[in-house]
């Protein structure tokens, strides 16, 4: 990540003579680069002003007087913690992340590996609930945790998603692909199916695990809706919730809010350098397969 | 409705091929199938019936009495005058404005992004990662972001026409113009995703085309119109079908940048029914106005299963 990054910034004249054709999709490609980059240097940039730089005409591009106060104060605002908001955040998407993948997976198995009655009416009968758009379930869902007395509690954000269907579609194509041999010599061996499946099914399916717990971390981690309905505790916020509460409240420092986002931007942005690879492969694959 | 020709084809080599012993009927593969099933029916198939008997039903949460009402909340959105009615009615469009005009925007941007990509160029990782990147910021963050880079006084939009002499324009607080901050702003976050698609499926389509193409003389137009764009036709049709979806449920970004003002000018048809469910305790309603739009979506929905279940298909008749 950070040579490809260091070279663009400074592309040395020889390259440029060795390849002249590309030299004005190169421009335009920074060109694209820096307007796609100014929103975030400008949300880091302000976030490092006091309240009258960061309001102050001319803009000031560069932070004259760069202070770490809006930090501290956000870190330390009795409104609400950024902190808290994260390990909430972490909390309940890694549990709904393993949660799901186990679920899915449980469930991808027999209907990609076992023949029995029922099987192929189940799989579309499961797969045909990704018809429904999610807007039909979310008043009655929001009621049934009313009833359920889970209001300002993880198990709202954790269990209602829990049973998404295209997960079990995603492995269960992934599952079909393995072959056939592998299950049966281990089964000629007296393996149990569990065994076969924790021993074999599973190593092999690793890269499509990877991409459907990423994709489920992700939609967990950023889910918006769902999470400023059921929780108004603000010690059971998620982060994304939790920032917009913040940003209501400190409408027009926009040094605090900016440090807020700063802060909320960072854990996704080190996930996404770790997982790039994942991210990126994973949701080509799970378009389509050409 | 498929069903059939899936696993058929499957099914008899097997049973011709493998001398595999005939196994027994066995409870197995329920009990795998059991935990997700279970829950499926308590957070999938029960809210559904539920949510029509809330629809049906006057539901108050204060007095916990729920009287019969039939089609009524239904009805009421098709009669005119009524406020649920207007408002629905009002950002349902609102929102398919939006849709619109993002579309068409998220589609061509990202299939150019990926055309300028796709061919090794210096520095391509840091620039696939630089249009990728914005798209793993939680949807507050972005609100906020471009709330403040649209701001009426000091936004850095403002302050840049300023340079050129401009007076600042008071972009939230006009209808029509608010919008623009909303789909500036879902352009920048979203289109690093629809890139990647079309950056997959470009590197998919053999060289041995061009190749051929040059040998014929082809211009480089040419060769897009020809090659590139026809055999594209399967992807771009999923990338708009997925981004259409994706902007008819519109909430976040309208929420945080401009609280669907002005005079709920930029509000989303998402936004009002939680305001009417949740905010106006008027749960019935809400849950019929989720149906209705529930099955709008239907068909949006229904196209792209299309597109799944025929990938569902081909994968299966490979084996």
């Amino acid at each position: 990540m950070s040579t490809p990054t260091n070279q663009a910034a400074r592309p040395s004249a020889a390259r440029r003579r060795r390849m002249p054709r590309e030299v004005p999709r190169f421009v335009l490609l920074c060109i694209l680069a820096l307007l796609f980059l100014a929103p975030m240097y400008w949300m880091i940039s302000t976030s490092f002003k006091n309240e009258a730089d960061a309001i102050s005409s001319p803009v000031q591009w560069w932070p004259a007087r760069p202070t770490l106060e809006n930090y501290r104060e956000v870190l330390t605002s009795p409104d609400g913690n950024i902190l808290r908001w994260t390990w909430n955040s972490a909390y309940v998407a890694l549990t709904f992340t393993a949660l799901h993948v186990l679920l899915c997976a449980l469930t991808a198995y027999p209907l990609a590996r076992m023949r029995f009655p029922g099987r192929n009416a189940w799989f579309w009968f499961i797969l045909s609930s990704l018809m429904i758009p999610g807007i039909v379930t979310l008043v009655p869902t929001y009621i049934m945790m009313l009833n359920f007395g889970w209001m300002n509690s993880y198990h709202a954000l954790i269990w209602p998603g829990i049973s998404g269907v295209f997960g079990v579609f995603l492995l269960r194509q992934f599952f079909m692909s393995i072959p056939r041999e592998l299950e049966e010599a281990a089964h000629l061996d007296g393996a149990s199916s569990l065994q076969i499946l924790w021993r074999i099914i599973l190593p092999l399916s690793v890269p499509a695990l990877v991409t459907l717990g990423v994709f489920a971390f992700m939609g967990s981690w950023n889910n918006f809706l769902w999470p400023l309905f059921t929780v108004t505790d603000v010690d059971k916020m998620t982060l994304p919730v939790g920032i917009t509460t913040f940003s209501q409240r400190y409408v027009t420092d926009y040094g605090k809010l900016m440090a807020s986002t700063t802060l909320a931007a960072i854990p996704a942005l080190i996930a996404y350098l770790v997982a790039q690879r994942f991210l990126e492969g994973g949701l080509s694959a799970s378009g389509l397969k050409e | 409705m498929t069903a059939t020709p899936v696993s058929t084809p499957q099914e008899t080599v097997r049973r011709g091929s493998g001398p595999r012993p005939r196994r027994r009927v066995s409870l197995e593969p329920y009990l795998y199938l059991l935990p997700h099933a279970a829950l499926f029916f308590v957070f999938t198939v029960y809210p559904i019936g539920y949510g029509l008997y809330i629809a049906m039903h006057r539901w108050d949460l204060l007095s916990g009495r729920q009287p019969f009402v039939g089609l009524e909340f239904f009805r009421n959105l098709f009669i005119a005058g009524t406020p649920q009615a207007d408002f629905f009615w009002r950002t349902l469009w609102n929102t398919t404005f939006f849709t619109l005009i993002s579309v068409p925007l998220l589609v061509a941007a990202a299939l150019g992004l990926a055309l300028l990509l796709h061919r090794p160029i210096f520095g391509r990782a840091f620039f696939r990662a630089v249009f990728f990147m914005p798209g793993i910021l939680t949807v507050s963050v972005m609100g906020i972001l471009w709330r403040w880079m649209f701001d009426n006084q000091i936004g850095l939009v403002n302050a840049a026409r300023e340079l050129t002499g401009a007076p600042p324009i008071p972009w939230l607080s006009t209808e029509g113009l608010a919008w623009i901050p909303i789909i500036v702003g879902t352009i920048w976050w979203t289109l690093g995703f629809n890139m990647t698609l079309y950056l997959a499926a470009l590197g998919n389509i053999s060289q041995s085309f061009y190749e051929a193409a040059e040998l014929d003389g082809a211009t480089a137009g040419q060769q897009f119109r020809f090659i590139t764009w026809p055999l594209l036709t399967p992807i771009t049709l999923f990338v708009v079908i997925t981004t259409a979806l994706a902007s008819f449920q519109l909430f976040g970004q309208s929420l945080v940048i401009t609280n669907g003002g002005p005079n709920r000018s930029t509000q989303s048809v998402i936004q009002y029914i939680t305001e009417e469910g949740f905010s106006n305790s008027q749960i019935s309603s809400a849950a019929a106005m989720g149906f209705v739009f529930g099955l709008l979506m239907l068909v949006l929905t229904a196209a792209q299963f299309r597109l799944m279940a025929r990938d569902v298909q081909s994968s299966g008749e490979e084996k």
